[in-house]
């Protein structure tokens, strides 16, 4: 994997590496409940609640990017687990329920007072409820209505007219759903949940994302890329996770004026770009290094991923009279944002102009089957755009199949015949 | 004047809000034949046949003379369909496609979810009575319901030649059940009990009695692969076989309520909760001798319950076969002689328990 270039990328890896260990001794040591969580469950009423969080994908990013994933994984292949099953949701339910098998990051995940899930895929009611089995733990299902509407340009909708982009029946839904959350997490804590302090924290989270934004447009408008996209993610993601927290804020600042000072001084990523490229879909933890490997060959760059991108897009809601609303609103439609039509190609094909993106590289997962929907309408809209497209297909977590010599020769390929002629 | 229809692409659709509004209901199911309009669009490995038809079918022109298209939540792919067809009409890749209406039935535990499907079910009765023209009352809905609770009432005696001791193979009985979702109540009783008097008077068959479970099937295909080997079906989960019926929908005062809290609870498919599906199966395997689980390719879900049941069959000694393969393909030649070692030794264990 490539040096670092950020200093603020060094500080996020550590925060989140300490941010662990605290969690450990708080669960071990003070007994203090905490909950496992799937990526887009509202991580704010956990934290208002003090009831520190785990992300499931964060924590299956780790477990790959610590090359721990195969033992875990091939523990689930000789339980009978199929090969087509999602590996991206239930790497983290592999390395607790088949804890003999690898040596989990960090000493592992203690046991979790909670787990929640958004029903968003068929298989994650599955996953969760194995995976609480497995601790011994509550489980806690957020059900996912399905949009029936789906206005264009939902990035402009959502930040003052996020009403209008959710149908009325399901934002009512979910906000009843959260509201019996928070009950849960009320009797959990054994603290009282407070209306005006969500109000607060949506607040700053808005500023966060707006740091965010900031730094998405210095990278989408900079003459070369200033920050390579592995440092983007790695930046971005510690703070999404504790988002609208001190050190959140703090460290996005960091962050942005670290970006700023790289372009005022003309420093670039990979000086000499000749292309710029865009991933779509979630990344490739297994191997990150794929995302810098194309540089001194070919001056070829990752400038964007979502992980970036869809803070400002996804996050920001202005108008909190009603935060609960706000915060439901945000929830309700992720998936269909970055996976499914038309809203995931239209945003695409939105981000890949805005940042003069010269070619795309699309994830076609191996083993996630509702995150592999959408993506002919996405191919075929980025192509349709004049932005060539190179599928790539791989499993996120399981590098087990992932040939990476081939895949970078197909790459080298495709920057040589799509985007450099 | 051909009956008005609308398409449907699983039977958590109540039938019974379709006829009050005026329909006939008509449902996707699997098939061999190729889907080469639908495979433009619809990415390999994820959807399962019943939906590629249905794309094949809206993408071609077929489906023009459907009042509705109705597509229910109670599978991601089913949702994905959702808006595909409708990306579809947006984007001009077809304009014959009748409006595609989705029925949001959400079928998780909480406390919310009782009031949003009634209400989801209202609107999908608004939506197909706009359609038809016809207000259907409270009235309407329970005849409608007390016709279907007719059907099931025969469906479940269909049934009772498949227990215990069989008389009617799997492969026989199941488009007989299946018949439930598109025939007129009153000509599904009246075929049920055609076929129930013929059967009464049929010897019980022989071999051992089989389960089958995970990915539900709409085809008797995998009936007679099984059944090649001497072993009989004698139930299957899912809606087209032996969960047909099911309980009879409430008759009383809040018919919309009744009618979405039966098909949330009784709708089988990839949203069922995982709990509800294992109460069923173990029920089950007091009745039977063998188990075969079809997994086929596209399986994101039923797959996670595999370990658990696997474990089950074990401690009771029960023979089992995983299969593999696409439903509406023929078996590889391995999975069929792994079958004819299951039913081998289902017949042995048989034997053995009947002295």
């Amino acid at each position: 994997m490539a040096d670092k270039q950020l200093d603020t990328t060094t500080a996020a890896s550590a925060f989140q590496k300490q941010w662990f260990a605290d969690l450990r001794r708080r669960v071990f040591d003070e007994r203090q409940p905490y909950a496992l969580l799937q990526a887009d469950v509202p991580f704010e009423l956990f934290d208002l609640l003090e009831i520190p969080a785990v992300s499931n994908q964060w924590w299956a990013s780790i477990i790959a990017a610590k090359r721990q994933a195969p033992q875990f994984l091939g523990a689930m292949d000789a339980d009978g687990l199929h090969c087509g099953l999602c590996r991206y949701c239930s790497l983290g339910f592999a390395s607790t329920r088949y804890a003999y098998a690898g040596e989990p990051p960090w000493g592992g995940l203690p046991t979790p007072r909670l787990l929640c899930a958004r029903l968003t895929c068929d298989c994650i009611h599955r996953v969760f409820e194995l995976w609480a089995e497995a601790f011994g733990a509550e489980l806690f299902e957020i059900d996912h209505p399905g949009a029936g509407e789906l206005p264009e340009r939902w990035w402009e909708l959502g930040r003052r007219q996020w009403r209008e982009l959710v149908e009325p029946h399901r934002l009512a839904f979910l906000v009843s759903t959260l509201e019996s959350l928070v009950e849960r997490l009320e009797a959990i804590s054994g603290r009282a949940f407070d209306r005006n302090a969500l109000r607060d924290r949506l607040e700053l989270v808005n500023q966060q994302e707006e740091v965010f934004d900031d730094v998405r447009q210095l990278i989408a408008t900079a003459p070369e890329c200033p920050v390579r996209m592995t440092e983007q993610i790695t930046n971005v993601m510690a703070t999404q996770w504790v988002r609208g927290s001190d050190w959140a804020i703090a460290h996005a600042r960091a962050f942005r004026d670290e970006v700023q000072q790289r372009v005022d001084a003309g420093v670039a990523a990979c000086p000499g770009e000749r292309a710029r490229l865009m991933w779509v879909g979630a990344g490739l933890w297994h191997d990150t290094g794929f995302y810098t490997a194309f540089e001194s060959s070919h001056r070829a760059v990752f400038v964007w991923s979502m992980y970036l991108a869809f803070g400002p897009d996804g996050y920001i809601r202005y108008g909190l009279d009603d935060p609960m609303a706000a915060l439901a609103s945000r929830t309700a439609s992720f998936n269909e944002y970055l996976h499914n039509p038309p809203w995931a190609a239209e945003w695409l094909v939105h981000q890949a102009r805005a940042h003069r993106i010269d070619g795309a590289l699309v994830l076609r997962p191996r083993s996630m089957k509702p995150a592999a929907t959408g993506r002919l309408f996405i191919e075929r809209a980025l192509e349709d755009a004049g932005i060539p497209v190179l599928p790539i297909e791989a499993d996120v977590v399981d590098g087990r199949e992932w040939d990476a010599d081939a895949a970078r020769a197909d790459v080298r390929s495709f920057l040589e015949t799509r985007v450099l002629q | 004047m051909k009956e008005p229809f609308v398409v449907a692409s699983w039977p958590s659709v109540p039938v019974e809000i379709v006829r009050a509004a005026g329909f006939r209901a008509v449902f996707a199911r699997g098939a061999s034949a190729p889907t080469p309009t639908a495979d433009q669009h619809l990415e390999p490995g994820v959807f399962p046949r019943r939906l590629r038809h249905l794309v094949e079918h809206a993408l071609t022109g077929r489906l023009s003379d459907a009042a509705r298209i109705v597509i229910p939540r109670t599978s991601d792919t089913d949702y994905k369909c959702f808006l595909y067809l409708r990306e579809f009409v947006r984007s001009g890749v077809t304009s014959a496609l009748p409006p595609v209406i989705l029925f949001d039935l959400l079928q998780s535990g909480g406390a919310q979810i009782g009031g949003y499907d009634a209400a989801r079910a209202h609107a999908l009765l608004d939506a197909l009575a706009s359609a038809s023209g016809r207000k259907p009352s409270a009235d309407d809905l329970r005849q409608e319901i007390v016709r279907a609770n007719g059907a099931r009432s025969a469906a479940r005696r269909l049934v009772v030649f498949r227990r215990i001791v069989p008389r009617v193979t799997g492969t026989e009985l199941f488009p007989l059940l299946a018949a439930f979702w598109e025939l007129e109540p009153e000509r599904y009783v009246a075929a049920v009990n055609g076929a129930a008097r013929a059967f009464a008077k049929r010897p019980a068959l022989s071999g051992p009695r089989v389960l089958l479970t995970g990915v539900p099937v709409d085809g008797p295909e995998l009936h007679q692969a099984i059944e090649s080997h001497g072993a009989i079906v004698v139930a299957e989960i899912g809606p087209w076989g032996s969960g047909a019926a099911g309980d009879d929908v409430r008759v009383d005062d809040d018919p919309i309520r009744a009618v979405a809290d039966k098909y949330r609870a009784d709708a089988v498919g990839a949203r069922t909760p995982a709990a509800s599906l294992r109460r069923w199966t173990e029920r089950m395997l007091d009745d039977v001798d063998a188990v075969v689980v079809s997994l086929p390719p596209e399986d994101a879900v039923f797959g996670w319950d595999y370990p658990a049941l696997r474990d089950m069959l074990q401690a009771r000694g029960m023979p089992h076969v995983c299969l593999r393969s696409d439903q509406d393909q023929a078996l590889t030649p391995d999975e069929h002689a792994r079958l004819e070692v299951m039913v081998s030794a289902a017949s042995t264990l048989q034997e053995a328990r009947h002295g």
